[in-house]
C-alpha cells in the first residue's frame, strides 16, 4: 500500500547553519542545495566526506571508518563546511535568489494556465507585475 | 548481514530528489541498494512523501536501521510512533 503524506515546506532561510547532531529532513535539503551552489568552493577532501554525508546520507560513524579518521574530525569537518557554506550564502544569497526566482516563475505558469481557461486580461497583467519585479531584483 | 534504510540524493543540481533505499551498511559506498521503499521530493509544495508502507515495515522487523533522516520520514507517514 502506498501511503504519501505532505509535511508543511519549510522554506531556507540564509541563517548560519549549525550542525546539533540531530538530523532534520529539511536541514539535509538546505544543506544540499547550499552544497549545489557553494560546493566548488570546498577542497576535495571537504567535498568527498561532505557528499556522503549529504547525497548518501551515511552517519557520522560509517564516514569514520571509510576515511580511517576519527568520528570526531569527521562531525568538526562537517560543522566547518556547515560554517563555510552558510557564511558564503550569507554574502551572496544566491540559493535565496534562486528559490525566489523558482516560486516567481512556477507562480507565472500557474496564471498562464488559469489565462488560457479563463482568457482574463487581469491575469496578464500580474504577470506582467510578477515578470517586471524578478528584473528588479536581479 | 548489517542493513540500514538510508536517503539517497537523486536528481539533477539544484533540483533535489530523494529515494529511500534499503542497503548494506558495510560497504556504504559502492551505491548498491539492495531494494526501493519509497521517494521523497523537497522541490514540491508541500513537499511530497511516498513511502511503502508494507516494505518499510518488513525491513524494519527485518532489523534494518533507519538512520535519523529516514526516521524522521518514518514518523511523519505514521510508519513508526
Amino acid at each position: 500500500m502506498i501511503q504519501s503524506v505532505d509535511v508543511k515546506k519549510k522554506y531556507l532561510t540564509s541563517r548560519i547553519l549549525c550542525y546539533r547532531g540531530e538530523c532534520n529532513v529539511e536541514e539535509k535539503v538546505e544543506q544540499a542545495y547550499l552544497y549545489d551552489f557553494y560546493g566548488e568552493l570546498l577542497n576535495e577532501h571537504q567535498r568527498r566526506i561532505y557528499e556522503d554525508f549529504i547525497f548518501q546520507d551515511l552517519s557520522l560513524g560509517e564516514i569514520a571508518s571509510c576515511e580511517g579518521i576519527s568520528r570526531q574530525g569527521v562531525h568538526d569537518l562537517i560543522k566547518r563546511c556547515n560554517k563555510l557554506l552558510a557564511g558564503y550564502e550569507a554574502k551572496l544569497h544566491l540559493v535565496k535568489k534562486f528559490l525566489d526566482a523558482r516560486q516567481k516563475v512556477e507562480k507565472i505558469h500557474f496564471l498562464i494556465k488559469e489565462f488560457k481557461e479563463s482568457q482574463n486580461e487581469a491575469l496578464i497583467e500580474e504577470i506582467e507585475q510578477i515578470s517586471n519585479r524578478m528584473i528588479e531584483e536581479l | 548481514m548489517a542493513v540500514k534504510i538510508r536517503l539517497r540524493r537523486l536528481g539533477q543540481k539544484k533540483a533535489p530528489f530523494y529515494r529511500i533505499v534499503v542497503a548494506d551498511s558495510r560497504s556504504p559506498r559502492d551505491g548498491k541498494c539492495i531494494e526501493e521503499i519509497g521517494t521523497y521530493d523537497p522541490t514540491r509544495d508541500p513537499s511530497e512523501y511516498h513511502v511503502n508502507e508494507e516494505l518499510a515495515k518488513k525491513w524494519l522487523a527485518n532489523g534494518a536501521q533507519p538512520t535519523e533522516t529516514v526516521n524522521r520520514i518514518f514518523k511523519a507517514t505514521g510508519i513508526v510512533k
